[in-house]
């Protein structure tokens, strides 16, 4: 068990729906430098140094986002040099690191939003919004690996007819074009049984309700608490843009004010909010420990 | 649990959302608001793909082989990625909306785009896709009627909405890097993706040319039998 | 009490002037188990459907079904959903949602019940059924008996009245399907549950049922307490042929006692009934020849993935020219991995396969699979693709002047509406269209009844006669007996036991048929139902 996977989905939710919903609109560096340190932080806590080739390739679309954005945008005012007529500009440059950082950090909460938010708890969440939706959802989730363990069976089946081989790119495409033919023949076949056997059960007589096995603890109790109040506090200055950052046609940024400091402790806090409940998980656990 | 209880109002939310709002909402984010376009476009169509998503929810009580073909077709769409070079997303989108009607193709549409990405990796692209493939479905099913009779229009409607689908989402990812839209910076994200539009492209024709007819008789025969 | 009326009623499917039901009345009482017989297309399944209003097809019906003494179109939705259960035959596909508690959960959802409610019920069920450890688990995890359990166990938190059961077993492996009856017999005793379930395989079911429910041609033929009505069916060709091997022997003879039904039983006949002056039928074993090897295993490993057990483990065998042989053994024991292997699927890590004294892999271009070797899977709807058996035999060219059965009244229907055994025959002839010499068959006669059973039997021993090599894997130890020329144990992952029928069903104690079970120690060398008959008919009348 890792941090937040423990925590209800509601409040795991909210949490992650407030973090990234600033840190996805608001371009302030403050801002966004905690964003990504945070996101990063949470998912390194999570998975160690494991999955080297996609950070790679996380750093590799910043490079590129930072490199793209002076070669077409040449607004600003601080031309640092020109190609071929056109101008590259300082203001042009750090947005482009601004928003590539910003998108990275983006793309890290959703990474481990995915992780920590497994099938049955997204079934969940839906649950309380639509139940119909989430049942949907589940029975797709059910059919997903059915259906791959039936595709490998229709593969050996063909291949042991001599229809189905894999040597050459084409035969692969037509091969697999044969498979999947036979795959929406039992599909759709035997899901007549699946939806008699929802109708003997009663689907569709009444309004459903919604059962899980989570429960709203103290903790998340805690979690959503803090998250909202953390929200709170920033939600005036993002209002009212008193933490705006202009970047064309010169960086600049709003004044620095009481109300502003407070917005980014906030959001400090709030990026962090993962790493620390992480830490004191920990402790409790070695100190729980050290008791006995 | 949250529905739209007037049929009526069902109804008009499922046309002018996509054909009006939708389109009101890019419009107003690109032409008229110059800065933080990128914040109300994304804002305004995720909560009007969510009310046209909730909107496509009939309390109809048949619907129970309905739902079902749905989340066959849904996984389906997911399992399919085994043949190389197919995305069968857009190709079984359009056919189960041809078949089955424009709210089942949207759901299809809609849902596949979510649940491939818990493949792919979930991201603020999929409220998005999810619109997107959902249109897809959706016109499908309005154009259904023409769409049956001409095997070639149908292949014209499964190409075309594959190169649309990938121009919007070009022109999302523009949005959310640049928060302004510039129109050399989206002619470099088209260019940039010509190769894959075309194979994809392609991929769509022999698609449809080789397999609309036989999958749309088994979905005809299943609708059939079993009385969808 | 009585619990469920049936008055008068037929049925006929739209389009079909043949009625698949006439006439049935039959009264069940509550705490009956009522076993439903009857060959594929007798109406058992219609019939079934019809106590389940919401699964009732479209078609003309007439009569009435009562529930407690009410019509069953006057009650509630919510009271038929909940007071009759039914499970069908296919465990996989009824399932419905991802997780097994939710699974559980789905019927209580559906009724709208609160969520305390539903926590308590599941749980409760959870423990009836001691799947406490799976209860986390996704679907996809379970074996094809745990998730009929399932399937069952999500019923049975609706805490209905009586269970309808289509063919539950049907689907599952020996031991599965012994488990699963077990578990409706208890919930028969504990709980008084009623119990209507309609089964193929026999063997386990008729004696946990108190009652008989015999069908033909959509008509009861007998209804009424299990030992009586199965003396009733005496001379019944049909119907005794899916029975018990103590009621088909029993059938044999015209002794006037009550008809044994289990093993025991039946041995309790025999002993009573006949001497065993003549302990052994004196038959001439087949001498054999030398023939050419066929099919060679040598020393083969094989595992799925590097850090994943071995399936195989240094698997040694050999088959012969012309002879059908079969691989019996336990779930999970590598039978069909071992098919799969010998048609070029599974690639082994080490050891020989050869096909025809060649190795697999020297064969190119897929040769093997032209006029050389052929494999018939397990599950057959994996062959389908077309609209009609017409197109799906067109679709590989297969002209069926060459099959040494007919297909030819199936030509428009769908592949999917045919029964099981036809199913089974349209891939066979699908397999057979690549004229091979070598067929490997997976499983060929899972959840076939008795007569198509016996129409696969006679289809294998006519290819025999053309002169193919036939290798089967399979559960069914009757079918082996019936028509193998060797047996094979299979025991993790290698052939711990290679012989003639005879000799192998004889030198097992368990793993053996029920004629060979009933008769052990008292005669030697019998196997089938028929063997078992002719040394009581030799002996004649016990002397005592």
């Amino acid at each position: 068990m890792k941090a937040f996977d423990g925590y209800n989905p509601i409040a795991v939710f909210i949490y992650y729906a407030a973090v990234v919903s600033v840190g996805m609109f608001c371009m302030n560096p403050w801002i966004i430098g905690f964003s990504l340190v945070g996101a990063l932080v949470t998912f390194f806590i999570r998975n160690k140094l494991s999955g080297a080739k996609s950070h790679l390739f996380f750093l590799l679309m910043f490079a590129v986002m930072v490199i793209i954005n002076p070669l077409f945008n040449h607004n600003g005012v601080t031309v640092l040099l020109v190609i071929n007529d056109n101008p590259i500009t300082l203001e042009a440059i750090i947005y482009g690191i601004a928003s590539g950082a910003m998108i990275i950090g983006i793309i890290y909460w959703f990474r481990s939003f995915s992780q920590i938010m497994t099938s049955d708890k997204l079934l969940y969440l839906l649950g309380s919004i639509s139940p119909k939706f989430a049942l949907i959802l589940s029975m797709t989730l059910r059919y997903i690996p059915l259906f791959e363990k039936q595709t490998q069976k229709v593969v050996h089946a063909q291949q042991a007819l001599g229809l189905y081989r894999d040597d050459d790119f084409l035969s692969k495409i037509r091969g697999g074009i044969r498979v999947f033919s036979v795959m929406v023949t039992w599909v759709l076949e035997n899901g007549v049984i699946t939806s008699d056997s929802m109708t003997a059960r009663g689907y569709g007589i009444t309004k459903r309700t919604h059962f899980s096995i989570f429960k709203f603890r103290r903790h998340d109790i805690i979690l959503t608490v803090t998250t909202v109040i953390l929200f709170a506090v920033m939600l005036p200055t993002l209002i009212t843009g008193a933490i705006n950052f202009e970047y064309y046609p010169k960086i600049v940024g709003e004044e620095t004010t009481v109300f502003s400091v407070l917005a980014y402790i906030s959001y400090g806090i709030l990026a962090f909010l993962p790493t620390i409940t992480e830490a004191e998980e920990k402790i409790r656990w070695k100190y729980l420990k050290s008791k006995i | 649990m949250i529905t739209i209880k007037n049929a009526a109002l069902r109804k008009v939310l499922k046309i002018i959302i996509p054909f009006l709002l939708v389109p009101l909402a890019l419009a107003i984010g690109i032409f008229v608001l110059e800065e933080k376009s990128y914040t109300f476009i994304s804002i305004a169509v995720s909560i009007l793909a969510l009310v046209l998503f909730i909107s496509g929810f009939e309390k109809k009580k048949t619907g129970t082989r309905r739902l079902v073909i749905v989340a066959v077709m849904t996984a389906l769409s997911v399992v399919g990625r085994f043949i190389p070079l197919f995305k069968p997303i857009t190709a079984l989108t359009v056919i189960t909306a041809v078949y089955i009607g424009g709210e089942a193709g949207f759901l299809v549409g809609a849902m596949s785009a979510l649940v491939s990405n818990f493949w792919f990796g979930q991201g603020p692209w999929t409220p998005f896709q999810m619109f997107a493939w959902g249109m897809i479905g959706l016109i499908g099913g309005l154009l259904s009627k023409y769409l049956k009779k001409s095997h070639a229009l149908l292949i014209i409607y499964g190409v075309f909405s594959g190169i649309v689908y990938s121009f919007v989402m070009d022109l999302w990812a523009v949005l959310w890097h640049n928060d302004v839209l510039t129109a050399e910076i989206y002619i470099a994200a088209l260019v940039t993706a010509i190769p894959y539009t075309v194979i994809y492209s392609v991929s769509n024709m022999i698609f449809f040319a080789l397999l609309a007819k036989p999958f749309g008789e088994k979905l005809e025969r299943v609708k059939l039998k079993y009385g969808v | 009490m009585e619990i469920l009326k049936i008055e008068d009623l037929s049925f006929s499917y739209p389009l079909c002037e043949k009625k698949a039901l006439k006439n049935i009345s039959f009264t069940v009482e509550r705490g009956d188990f009522v076993t439903v017989c009857g060959a594929t297309g007798s109406g058992k399944s219609t019939l079934m459907r019809m106590l389940k209003k919401e699964l009732i097809p479209l078609g003309e019906l007439t009569g009435k079904v009562y529930y407690k003494g009410k019509d069953l179109d006057t009650l509630s939705e919510k009271e038929t959903t909940c007071s009759i259960g039914f499970v069908a035959q296919r465990p996989e596909e009824q399932i419905v949602t991802d997780k097994v508690w939710h699974e559980l959960a789905f019927g209580l959802e559906n009724m709208g019940l609160p969520k305390d409610v539903i926590r308590r019920r599941v749980s409760e069920m959870t423990c009836y059924f001691g799947i406490e450890d799976w209860f986390e688990k996704s679907v996809n995890e379970l074996s094809g008996g745990q998730k009929q359990l399932l399937n069952l166990a999500s019923v049975m938190v609706m805490q209905p009245d009586i269970l309808i059961l289509d063919e539950p077993t049907a689907q599952l492996d020996p031991i599965a399907a012994s488990d699963f009856i077990a578990t409706l017999s208890k919930l028969n005793r504990d709980l008084s549950l009623t119990v209507v379930i309609t089964e193929h395989r026999l063997e386990d079911v008729i004696p946990a049922g108190n009652k008989l429910l015999a069908m033909e041609n959509g008509e009861i033929v007998k209804y009424g307490e299990t030992r009586s009505a199965i003396s009733a069916l005496y001379g019944n060709k049909t119907l005794i042929e899916g029975m018990p091997a103590a009621v088909r022997i029993f059938n044999n003879f015209e002794i006037n006692t009550p008809c044994p039904l289990t093993v025991r039983e039946g041995r309790d006949f025999i002993e009573k009934n006949f001497s065993n002056e003549i302990r052994s039928a004196d038959k001439k074993e087949q001498k054999n020849e030398k023939k050419d090897a066929v099919l060679e295993f040598s020393d083969v490993y094989f595992r799925y993935e590097r850090d994943l057990p071995d399936i195989l483990r240094g698997l040694d065998f050999t088959v012969y020219e012309n002879e059908i042989f079969c691989i019996l053994g336990g779930n999970g024991s590598g039978k069909s991995t071992s098919l799969s292997a010998a048609a070029g699927i599974n690639k082994p890590y080490s050891g020989n396969i050869k096909v025809f004294g060649k190795k697999i892999k020297d064969y190119k271009n897929g040769d093997l699979y032209k006029n050389c070797l052929s494999l018939l899977p397990q599950d057959v709807q994996t062959v389908f693709l077309k609209n009609t058996v017409k197109e799906e035999l067109a679709d590989v060219n297969m002209d069926t002047s060459d099959l040494p059965y007919d297909l030819s009244e199936l030509n428009e229907r769908h592949p999917y509406d045919i029964s099981g055994g036809q199913q089974q025959l349209l891939a066979l002839a699908k397999v057979l269209s690549t004229k091979p010499k070598l067929l490997l068959l997976d499983e060929p006669t899972k959840g076939l009844d008795a007569y198509a059973k016996k129409s696969i039997m006679d289809v294998l021993k006519k290819l025999r006669a053309l002169g193919m090599t036939i290798v089967c894997v399979t559960h069914d130890v009757e079918f082996a007996a019936d028509c193998a020329d060797r047996c094979a144990m299979f025991f993790r992952g290698e052939i711990t036991s290679c012989s003639s029928p005879k000799e192998f069903f004889s030198g097992n104690s368990f793993y053996t048929t029920a004629a060979n079970r009933m008769t052990r120690g008292y005669y030697g060398g019998v196997t089938t139902v028929a063997d078992a008959v002719e040394i009581m008919k030799k002996n004649g009348a016990a002397t005592k």
